[in-house]
């Protein structure tokens, strides 16, 4: 050993904005050397700056925030009861979870989500697969078997996330997506060829037609730095994958966002900045939304999707509403899903990413 | 050399669920002090007993895996050239695991 | 001739175009053939199949009707935006692999059917094109030997001078002499320019800004009225993510059209439709086409990253390059995106009305609008102030300001003191466009008054 490279720990590098304590981490945003605290300062300030800029809670309203247990939303739910105290936001904030019904996964991760409803005092509802549709994901794997399992997760999530926050009469969701999550999705839309997504994916507030508006006010926030934050916090986060879908992470496009990141980290808000000025004209809209006649849930076709899914379930024909099978809408659109354990080129199947 | 390593974020999953792993850890043959270059060579070897490409990409961590040493950021240490010193704290979390 | 050749009369090709956006009809051909045909070309169901299109089972072809499958995307897209109409002068770009060999030799058999054409006929009222043949010798920028080069170029000779008659001009270029108006060493010159540029991706994007600039100058010098490029799906493909990833979003819709004309001598791209892997697959299996392998190194940095990220996409699913390109297809165009209109009056009337389908009226102050210096990208208005108030630069506000956020980046640099010195080293062409590039929100407005009218005469369509 050297004798002088005890330096290298102590006193290496000092923080470029107080320019006193150790700096602990790189930024990928802005590639400077910062400390712990300053850290921490920063990455809430640069939060509550979306926040007012984008407009995204009006005094008085109550949001649901959208909590998996993992660590987006876990940093979420503490960064946002932080802000709304600090600076008098004047929000009731609550923490919102969908059991899908997956034993040795889903309920690890929702005992997190209860000690974060003690740990940040933020009252929790949970809503289940169960009680909403009569079927939990086990039941749903044990009938269909691993093929479209994700398929069907995610349909019945995004509707549950919704069905969750009319319950808690919430004016609007928060959810955890991170920047990285917003450029993955811009790219899975154009490999997909789908425009309609493309020119939605980048919006911070969707669904303001709807029933119930969704915000991410972590878009611009990078997965590296929310790790980081969570892991100098302790936060308590749980980090397991789905036993369903095991492989589901390893995507081509996630693998090639981190690459980019690697020797170009702005690349990722440049990815976000390319999906925000795309020349998409407003002429090529949505197709008309109505309501399903079963369960009056938004749905372009006669019935949404979750109900073609279920009624497939209860009739013992699972194909319903898969793929080619079209059964009672027959709306062409394919959803060609492979089996869950081969590679594919979006990191999570199981729906989350399609916002 | 006396190291402990912590794997979080969905790491641990590679190396049967075990966070904490207190390690001796020998210096390569003629080398005098022993780098992240070494030390993940050495993980890849001795602990990751699955699924190593979860980890690994060539000879750094995969993108997407963050490294602290003693808590510090190894983008600001040097990366792979990082020098470690007795009692070191390295760890290993993943960004790509839930959300 | 050319664009009014029978399949192309008036209004019926232009619906036929909507619907070649469907699926293709070779693989409607291949499901309704059946099984007795399984061993025979899906096309003409006589000979044997040797090769399959991106389709796979369902595109079995024989030698021919390969050929002719491809050269069908590539008359269809010349014959459907106007790029080469009989007046014109066209200069192909040749680099020497593949895709631009296939270029070559279909402009090359285009020029031939229309020479047969006008022999045959007593009114020779539609003059034959011409059509010349640029290669940029980039040897300066690399490492290859003297010999590599010389040997790289004698094999160029011969091939153009094989694709005769018509005879075809052929101009062997170095990179370097972009500079060549400003009277200096060109070699040292670009050295120094490309030295000064740090990031990797930058200097690689700046060369092929220059060379496209490069050929803007030949063609100019020489009397073309078009550039014809060989930028394949797959390139397309690889532009459409690489320009995302470095947030050119709003203008990447102008680089991805058939017809580029923001340029002096519009650009045109006859090869959009056609994927790298039939071209390749035309170029082993047709003798004649030879290519000559040489230089381009392999790219580093961002765009490295994003050729082999589309390459592993393009394995998993061997439709994925096109369906990348059918998004961006999707984005909106931009008013120079058509071939301007032809004011010659030497140029038939019947050709005039044809063109006037597909092309924009001329408007002078469409030329005024704002691009951005160093690679040309119509800028988005937004991106002004941000960008004069993040930079303190007072000597040269010009280059900085007017320079997208892209090339902001990656090319100039970041201290503002060297700004002065790179400035210098930049060719005049860039500069005049620095210097008149600011014209403020007055043509801005207009372009955008200009796209309003524009989509509702599309929607008339």
């Amino acid at each position: 050993m050297e004798a002088d490279s005890k330096p290298k720990k102590s006193g290496a590098r000092l923080c470029c904005v107080c320019n006193q304590n150790r700096a602990a981490l790189k930024r990928p945003k802005t590639l400077e050397q910062i400390c712990r605290e300053c850290f921490y300062a920063v990455f809430e300030e640069e939060i509550h700056q979306v926040i007012l800029e984008n407009q995204l809670f009006k005094p008085g309203e109550r949001i649901a925030i959208g909590a998996s247990g993992g660590k987006d939303s876990t940093v979420l739910a503490y960064v946002l009861s932080e802000l709304n105290r600090r600076h008098n936001y004047g929000l009731d904030l609550f923490l919102l979870s969908v059991d899908e019904g997956i034993t040795g996964y889903r309920d690890d991760s929702l005992e997190t989500v209860k000690r974060n409803e003690l740990q940040y005092g933020l009252p929790l509802k949970i809503v289940s697969y169960k009680d909403l549709y009569g079927w939990t994901m086990d039941e749903i794997v044990k009938m269909i078997g691993l093929k479209n399992n994700c398929t069907f997760c995610g349909v019945f999530r995004r509707q549950a996330l919704d069905r969750g926050a009319a319950l808690l009469k919430v004016d609007k969701v928060a959810t955890g997506h991170n920047a990285d999550d917003i450029a993955e999705t811009v790219l899975l839309n154009i490999l997909r060829g789908d425009i309609a997504r493309l020119s939605r994916c980048t919006s911070i507030i969707t669904g303001e037609d709807g029933p119930i508006p969704r915000c991410k006010p972590f878009k611009y926030t990078y997965e590296k730095e929310i790790v980081m934050y969570a892991y100098f916090k302790k936060l308590d986060y749980f980090s397991t994958e789905c036993i369903y879908s095991p492989n589901a992470y390893r995507g081509f496009a996630r693998e090639f966002i981190k690459d980019l990141e690697r020797i170009r980290p702005r690349a990722i808000l440049d990815i976000i900045k390319s999906g925000e000025d795309f020349r998409i004209s407003t002429t090529t809209k949505m197709p008309e939304q109505g309501t399903c006649e079963r369960c009056g849930y938004i749905s372009s076709q006669k019935w949404c999707k979750a109900c073609v899914l279920l009624e497939g379930l209860n009739r013992g024909l699972p194909k319903l509403g898969i793929g080619r099978n079209q059964g009672l809408n027959s709306d062409g659109k394919k959803d060609r899903k492979r089996d869950s354990r081969t590679p594919s080129i979006e990191s999570k199947q199981c729906g989350s990413l399609e916002f | 050399m006396h190291l402990t390593l912590e794997f979080g974020g969905g790491l641990e999953l590679l190396c049967e669920s075990v966070k904490i792993h207190n390690v001796n850890v020998d210096l390569p043959k003629g080398a005098d002090k022993l780098s992240m270059r070494d030390l993940l060579a050495w993980v890849r070897t001795n602990l990751i007993k699955e699924r190593p490409e979860m980890f690994m990409k060539g000879e750094s961590v995969r993108p997407g895996v963050l490294v602290l040493v003693n808590d510090c950021d190894w983008e600001l240490s040097g990366q792979l050239d990082t020098t470690l010193e007795e009692k070191d704290l390295v760890v290993f979390i993943s960004t790509l695991h839930g959300g | 001739m050319a664009c009014n050749s029978s399949t192309c009369n008036s209004s019926g090709c232009y619906k036929g175009y909507v619907e070649e956006e469907q699926p293709k009809p070779n693989t409607k051909a291949a499901v309704n053939g059946g099984n007795s045909c399984q061993n025979l070309c899906v096309k003409c169901k006589v000979n044997e199949p040797v090769c399959c299109g991106i389709g796979g089972e369902n595109s079995r072809f024989c030698k021919d009707c390969f050929k002719n499958n491809l050269y069908g995307k590539f008359k269809q897209a010349v014959t459907y935006n106007a790029m080469i109409t009989p007046p014109d002068k066209v200069l192909v770009a040749f680099s020497g692999g593949p895709s631009s060999r296939v270029v070559l030799q279909f402009v090359h058999e285009m020029q031939y059917k229309a020479q047969k054409n006008y022999d045959a006929n007593k009114d020779k009222s539609l003059p034959v094109f011409g059509v010349g043949v640029a290669f940029i010798d980039e040897s300066s920028t690399h490492s290859f030997t003297s010999q590599h080069i010389e040997k790289a170029i004698e094999d160029i000779r011969l091939i153009v001078s094989n694709l005769a008659p018509p005879s075809k001009e052929l101009f062997v270029v170095p990179i370097e002499s972009i500079f060549s108006s400003d009277g200096i060493d060109g070699k040292e010159r670009l050295k120094e320019l490309l030295d000064a540029v740090s990031d990797v991706t930058g200097k690689e994007d700046l060369l092929s800004h220059l060379r496209i600039l490069l050929l803007q100058k030949i063609a100019s010098e020489n009397g073309y009225t078009r550039i014809v490029l060989g930028s394949c799906t797959s390139r397309i493909a690889c532009h459409v993510i690489s320009a995302t990833v470095k947030g050119q979003g709003y203008s990447l819709s102008a680089d991805i059209q058939y017809v580029d004309s923001r340029w002096e001598i519009p650009v045109v791209l006859p090869l959009r439709d056609c994927p790298a892997q039939e071209l390749n697959t035309l170029c082993s299996l047709d003798g004649s086409l030879k290519i000559v392998e040489l230089l381009n190194g392999p790219c580093s940095g961002i765009n490295g990253l994003v050729s082999s990220f589309v390459k592993v996409l393009q394995e998993e699913n061997p439709s994925r390059e096109c369906t990348i390109v059918r998004t961006a297809g999707k984005l909106t165009p931009f008013h120079f995106n058509r071939v301007p209109e032809i004011h010659d009056s030497n140029v038939p009337s019947a050709t005039r009305r044809h063109q006037k389908r597909y092309t924009l009226k001329p408007n002078g102050s469409l030329s005024s609008d704002s691009f951005c210096p160093i690679c040309n990208s119509p800028l988005k208005k937004s991106n002004f102030p941000s960008s004069l108030r993040s930079h303190g630069s007072q000597q040269n506000p010009d280059l900085f300001a007017s320079a997208c956020s892209s090339c902001q980046f990656q090319i100039l640099p970041k201290d503002p003191s060297l700004m002065e010195e790179f400035l210098s080293l930049l060719p005049q062409q860039m500069i005049t466009k620095a210097k008149h590039g600011d014209q403020g929100n007055f043509s801005l407005l207009r372009e955008q008054i200009q796209e309003f009218l524009f989509s509702d005469g599309e929607n008339e369509i």
